[in-house]
């Protein structure tokens, strides 16, 4: 019962297949982290073998933004993933480099189609003072809104916070979910839930205009989309080394540009 | 008995050699349990500590707490830990002793099927699959919650009129203490078969043969000889039930609702359908941010307590069986 605690973080390790071209030993760069980011730096560790082959061999694994910070300054990772920016309380000595910009949507369910809200009110919903769908123009349902939203610890949460709710609080009835995967499965099994997840994870459900600008990768990259958060790589000190050379060649090359934009905003500079 | 065994006039020094081995195992699971209640109880003294007594009390929203303590500043002199865990203990107890009061009817009757009365044919399919049940992983049974009775509960259960009526305190959505009770019930009750049988087939023969040479039917025989000499075993059965239930953390977190609210039972029959976060669910919820301090400390203290009340169940247990072993089997 208790040996359970510890494995409660389910970390899923992702070995990133290394052609066995150079016998020569190679760098190794072990990344752990957001769940939100470690789809995309998998994406981003293939295509990095692929123009450099065997450059580095790569291990990925997840946890959530926190806890890659908290790896990344304790020196057990190379690279931490975040998908929050760096907060007062982060060990001190860490670089954040910016890799890409995600977008995060209000997403219903499909059977509620809301097409369109304003800051004004997502506060408004997701502090409840409006508890109810009749409230809510644009959506067709009545009956209360179930609000899911993220733990605390979430990047996505931080995210959420600071982009759509400014000051406001969230609601403490609203049901807290511990992954971006619990809060679509919530929002599709109940016709009545409102939440918020990154946008590779809105498929299945109503995805909620925002200031009249729809929630999608085109709108993201263009600016047009305001509901938009950082994704970082933190290293320990600056990144040098193999770590270097990745981050460098995700931030400035185009064909790491390339995979990025097949999902995400990739940064230029 | 048959013929006496072979008297041991002088100690094996192979039998003595396979004690001290055996002795000092048994020892390093000892230092091992003591280790882990003092490292727990260590990181977890801070958040005792600041609460005294209160943070066993009510008080304000636990969830809130929570995020302030993960939003702590910085200095380690400003750090909060102020937190009231009522809800989550209220909301483990209520889980616990409700799935094992069920499972425990449940499983006493079905044991007694199995051992007493089942045709052969039936007991050969239905044992196996009894153990094979006690063995399924617990997030198997959470992904069969949220996929199939919370949608189920929240859409065809809970009518829209009760939702509104309790709309501006908590949300029904489906994920409730009913989902979490039965499926928690579903998970512990196999283990509890498959030891009462165990325990009804160790009854010796003759007590059961000399109640019937007495006159009294089968199932007079299996409840008055058989189950009263168990009861040491039954009892056994629940404290190893009730230390799943407690402990059960990753299916609770998916389906009991993923807030800290306290049901009430004056809401009638909506108290059952109302959402609720058990203690080892809410570790596995806030595990991400163990990485802050005050948190991490927070988190260590809900594992000091299931730690603590499964050593206070294994000694309940124990005084509870002394009366009855002396007409009783052993487990």
């Amino acid at each position: 019962m208790k040996h359970r605690l510890p494995l409660v973080v389910a970390v899923a390790i992702l070995a990133v297949a290394v052609p066995a071209s150079t016998a020569s030993a190679r760098t190794t760069i072990s990344m752990s982290g957001s769940t939100s980011v470690a789809p995309l730096a998998a994406k981003l560790a293939k295509g990095y073998l692929k123009a450099h082959p065997g450059a580095a061999t790569f291990r990925l694994a997840q946890g959530g933004s926190d806890v890659g910070v908290a790896d990344v300054a304790a020196g057990r990772v190379t690279i931490g993933n975040s998908s929050r920016d760096p907060k007062g309380t982060d060990p001190g000595g860490l670089v954040w480099s910016r890799i890409a910009r995600d977008a995060i949507c209000i997403a219903t369910n499909s059977s509620n189609p809301v097409s369109g809200l304003t800051q004004a009110q997502v506060q408004a919903i997701f502090s409840g003072s409006v508890r109810d769908w009749s409230q809510v123009p644009g959506s067709p349902k009545s009956g209360p809104i179930d609000l899911v939203v993220r733990t605390a610890a979430s990047g996505t949460q931080d995210a959420f916070q600071k982009i759509f709710m400014g000051s406001a609080k969230v609601s403490s009835s609203a049901a807290q979910k511990a992954s971006n995967g619990l809060v679509a499965q919530s929002i599709k099994s109940d016709p009545n839930a409102v939440g918020y997840v990154s946008l590779a994870f809105t498929k299945g459900l109503n995805d909620a205009r925002y200031k009249g600008v729809a929630c999608n990768l085109r709108n993201a990259k263009s600016g047009q989309y305001e509901g938009v958060r950082n994704f970082w790589m933190v290293t320990r000190g600056r990144p040098t080394g193999g770590a270097l050379k990745f981050i460098r060649w995700i931030q400035r090359s185009k064909a790491a540009h390339a995979i990025t934009a097949t999902g995400w905003v990739p940064i230029r500079g | 008995m048959t013929g006496p065994v072979s008297p041991a006039t002088e100690p094996n020094r192979s039998d003595r050699r396979a004690e001290l081995m055996l002795g000092a195992l048994a020892s390093v699971v000892l230092v091992l349990i003591a280790g882990m209640l003092v490292f727990v109880l260590t990181k977890a003294w801070p958040s005792f500590s600041h609460n005294g007594l209160a943070w066993f009390g009510s008080g304000g929203n636990v969830d809130d707490q929570l995020i302030d303590i993960f939003n702590s500043p910085a200095n380690p002199d400003k750090y909060e830990y102020t937190l009231h865990a009522w809800p989550l203990l209220y909301a483990t107890a209520l889980v616990t002793v409700g799935a094992v009061a069920i499972g425990l009817s449940f499983a006493l009757f079905a044991a007694i099927f199995i051992v007493e009365f089942a045709p052969d044919r039936l007991r050969a399919v239905l044992e196996p699959v009894v153990r094979l049940l006690a063995a399924v992983p617990s997030v198997i049974y959470g992904l069969i919650g949220i996929l199939v009775l919370v949608p189920f509960v929240g859409n065809h259960l809970i009518g829209t009129e009760t939702k509104k009526s309790v709309a501006y305190v908590v949300q029904l959505s489906g994920n409730s203490m009913l989902v979490a009770v039965v499926i928690l019930t579903v998970m512990i009750t196999p283990i509890m078969i498959a030891l009462i049988v165990d325990a009804l087939r160790a009854v010796p023969g003759s007590w059961t043969e000399g109640a019937h040479a007495l006159g009294a039917n089968r199932w007079r025989v299996v409840w008055t000889i058989a189950v009263r000499a168990a009861r040491p075993a039954i009892v056994g059965a629940c404290v190893l039930a009730t230390a799943r239930a407690l402990g059960e953390a990753i299916m609770l977190s998916m389906v009991s609702g993923s807030v800290g609210f306290a049901p009430n039972p004056l809401d009638g029959l909506t108290f059952f359908v109302e959402p609720m976060r058990p203690l080892a669910a809410t570790i596995v919820d806030n595990a991400e941010g163990l990485s802050v301090k005050p948190l991490g400390q927070t988190l260590y203290a809900f594992a000091a307590v299931l730690l603590v009340s499964s050593l206070f169940l294994s000694l309940g247990a124990w005084a509870v069986r002394q009366p009855m072993k002396r007409y009783g089997v052993r487990p």
